[in-house]
């Protein structure tokens, strides 16, 4: 079944990233939590910035771009 | 075909932070505080743009009063530099390093998989730096911290580049270059992006310069894209500049 992208999020405050195939277990998020379905009021757990002020970024990780030769 | 805004000194969003307002972020006595002009936006934090390609935040601060900074907070991924224009800036990080970095010093924090620092000044005299926070080119980089400082005396009247992969220059991971231009001569200068396609931010920290046909004064900038050449028209005065150019 198609399904859209999972999504990475960056917190403009401090860089924390959510990325919605992770989610945040320890803070009580599941892994494939859609950005979209976490609640407005919540906010970066390390600096407390407000969930709009998040940027969407397509960014690999590190280890994935340096696996596929991306970043020398 | 090119891509032009200006933005005056006067249009920058501006800040103004207390110890005693934000006692967990700002460090120092009550009565010491933070100015920020800010370029670009933080969303409802500031006014002004939203960013410039990879660039989010071009901040020029000054913190008063001796103990008045940043207290020790966490980073992840952002790319921070803060080049020191005025005064000294008390910088310790997780990373290991205590420095105390002074006019024309500056350095690279890639925050990467996660770091945390704290800039105070701890000195009678207002310090003076502006910050430049860009989003790098992937998430979870090996954490990275370097220093590097403008010379003067060797490195006027031409355009040096301070954060790129120049020899000499502080490489970062993402398609951005910070040149400083210090002249106290007339003088002509060509800028040429590694691509048209990138965008060029050019800042006058002194003095004043023409950027292409924009007259640019003390803290007014230009953001072109689109440009093979950008020139610079310094006068007989003193001036000083920062360049970031940035992929778009």
């Amino acid at each position: 079944m198609p399904s859209d992208p999972l999504l990475r999020w960056l917190c403009l405050g401090c860089g924390f990233s959510y990325d919605e195939a992770l989610g945040l277990p320890e803070h009580g998020i599941p892994p494939g939590t859609r950005w979209r379905d976490i609640p407005e009021d919540w906010a970066c757990p390390d600096c407390g910035t407000p969930k709009h002020a998040f940027e969407m970024v397509q960014l690999p990780y590190a280890s994935e771009a340096e696996a596929s030769g991306l970043v020398p | 075909m090119t891509e032009t805004f200006v933005i005056r000194a006067a249009e920058r969003g501006f800040d103004r932070l207390t110890a005693k307002d934000n006692p967990t972020y700002v460090s120092g006595h009550p009565d010491g505080f933070i100015t920020r002009h800010s370029s670009f936006n933080f969303h409802e934090y500031q006014s002004g743009r939203a960013g410039f390609g990879h660039i989010r935040v071009f901040g020029d601060e000054v913190f008063t009063g001796a103990g008045t900074g940043y207290s020790m907070h966490p980073h992840h991924n952002f790319i921070i530099c803060a080049f020191v224009l005025d005064g000294r800036l008390t910088h310790l990080n997780t990373l290991g390093h205590i420095d105390e970095l002074g006019r024309d010093d500056f350095y690279a924090f890639s925050a990467g998989s996660g770091g945390q620092h704290c800039e105070v000044n701890i000195r009678a005299d207002n310090m003076n730096a502006i910050y430049l926070w860009m989003v790098p080119d992937a998430l979870y980089h090996q954490p990275g911290y370097q220093l590097g400082h403008f010379d003067r005396a060797t490195q006027g009247n031409r355009l040096v580049q301070l954060i790129g992969p120049e020899p000499g220059a502080i490489p970062i991971p993402q398609q951005i270059r910070v040149s400083r231009l210090i002249t106290d001569q007339a003088g002509i200068f060509e800028y040429h992006p590694a691509s048209p396609a990138h965008g060029v931010y050019t800042f006058v920290v002194e003095g004043e310069a023409a950027c292409e046909d924009l007259v640019l004064r003390r803290r007014d900038s230009a953001g072109i894209t689109g440009a093979e050449t950008i020139r610079i028209e310094t006068g007989a005065g003193p001036a000083d500049l920062l360049l970031v150019e940035t992929a778009m």
